[in-house]
């Protein structure tokens, strides 16, 4: 399915309809500020509506929501940001920086190690033991083996 | 619900890089006489899978739904992540009902439901909407006199659609939360910048020059300390800032505390009580003389 249909049926039907380019997005975006516009949420909005492409650059969206929130037509930039990532993922795998985070969410149950260290430092900071899960694996791999 | 009594969701990044937050989240909630239940082993909201695959994120946010869902009581988070991936996946699944239920075909391999009976909440919420200013203040016996950059983090307040929580272009919570322990909430360039935390493994230099813009924002307008209420906001701003300082080569120097701890400081609390001696930015203690 072509990108910019994706986003009409897993965001929003209306609002990109009103998108007309105006830059208020890219206008407010920390990113976008900082990369010299190499970050850009209008091109990329752009590209992925008219010429039904994504690239690489989407991967440096803070996720921060000023473009969304500032919008004038509405219309969910940064949701289709993430949905963009997704098709990526979907494309061309997870990318090599996501990997140990979910590498952990397999082993703990967590984003990140928490094992006897963590759990010692708790003890003498009288906090609860923290558990590991394995239901977050089991959800995962039922979803992957669909 | 009970405005009492919360499921208490701490996430991944508390446990694994402030415990502190962790702890001074239980002390100021103990002493306002607020019970959280613990979910020792709830592991991970999900939020990353928004980026990998929709349905494993629903399905991994409604299992921590659930977990509350059985207790009865709505469910307190203290992260901004948490607060975002939660509340996005309570009403996404609240209002579609077939997605609820290809969610619940998956949770039921683990015994699990989710009903979509239960709120999710930031402590921040909790603290501004269900306990109020008013009884907060009852409980501050000793007065700040410093001055405070407040960060909100993102999350907190946005996508507002979705979060409907305080004013998400010029929001006072968390600067009305800061002025009840008597400190000063001050006003500072660009308050409402993102962390950068999230663009950190893709591209660490542009994380740490949003990061760094921040520290230098609040440091021009003279705060003698920052506030968080979120655990990797924190670890951006206090763990990683000397590295922000080498990436950009310019020093700051400037504490960063978890809201809990200033609020904890106001009432009562020590520096130990508080996990004070952990947090990486060293902080004089005479300045909560």
């Amino acid at each position: 399915m072509e990108i910019g249909e994706k986003i009409k049926l897993e965001i929003d039907n209306i609002t990109i309809n009103y998108c007309f380019s105006c830059g208020m997005c890219t206008g407010g975006c920390p990113s976008a500020r900082i990369t010299d516009s190499e970050y850009n949420p209008r091109r990329i909005l752009h590209r992925a509506v008219i010429e039904g492409k994504l690239d690489d650059d989407i991967w440096l969206c803070a996720n921060c929501y000023t473009c969304q929130e500032r919008c004038p037509t509405k219309t969910k930039v940064t949701d289709i940001v993430s949905l963009m990532r997704r098709i990526y993922v979907k494309n061309n795998g997870i990318p090599e920086f996501i990997k140990p985070l979910i590498e952990n969410l397999h082993t703990y149950g967590f984003t990140a190690k928490i094992g006897s260290f963590e759990n010692k430092r708790r003890e003498r900071m009288g906090l609860p033991r923290i558990e590991h899960t394995d239901e977050i694996r089991r959800i995962i791999e039922r979803i992957e083996n669909e | 619900m009970s405005k009492n009594k919360y499921a208490y969701f701490i996430g991944c990044t508390t446990p694994s890089r402030v415990p502190n937050y962790d702890l001074s989240t239980r002390r100021i909630m103990d002493r306002l006489g607020i019970k959280l239940i613990d979910m020792p082993n709830a592991g991970c909201c999900g939020l990353y899978y928004e980026l990998i695959d929709e349905l494993t994120h629903l399905s991994m946010a409604a299992r921590i739904i659930s977990i509350a869902e059985d207790l009865k009581i709505d469910l307190m988070v203290i992260c901004n992540g948490c607060n975002g991936s939660l509340i996005r996946a309570n009403k996404k699944l609240r209002q579609n009902p077939e997605i609820k239920d290809k969610v619940n075909e998956i949770l039921a391999d683990i015994d699990r439901e989710f009903r979509g009976i239960i709120d999710v909440k930031h402590y921040v919420r909790v603290l501004w909407e269900d306990i109020g200013i008013d009884r907060i203040k009852k409980n501050v016996v000793k007065e700040l006199n410093i001055k405070v950059g407040a960060h909100y983090g993102c999350h907190l307040l946005k996508p507002s659609d979705d979060i409907k929580f305080d004013n998400p272009k010029e929001p006072q919570s968390l600067d009305q939360l800061i002025e009840i322990t008597g400190a000063k909430s001050i006003d500072y360039y660009d308050k409402q910048l993102c962390c950068g935390g999230y663009v950190l493994t893709a591209d660490k230099r542009v994380a740490y020059t949003m990061a760094g813009e921040k520290l230098r924002n609040v440091r021009s307008a003279g705060a003698d300390i920052m506030v968080t209420v979120c655990p990797f906001c924190n670890v951006i701003y206090d763990a990683n800032q000397r590295a922000i300082e080498t990436e950009i080569k310019e020093g700051f120097n400037i504490p960063v505390l978890h809201y809990p701890q200033l609020l904890g400081l106001a009432m009562g609390y020590s520096f130990r009580d508080l996990g004070l001696e952990q947090n990486r930015i060293r902080i004089n203690p005479k300045l909560f003389e």
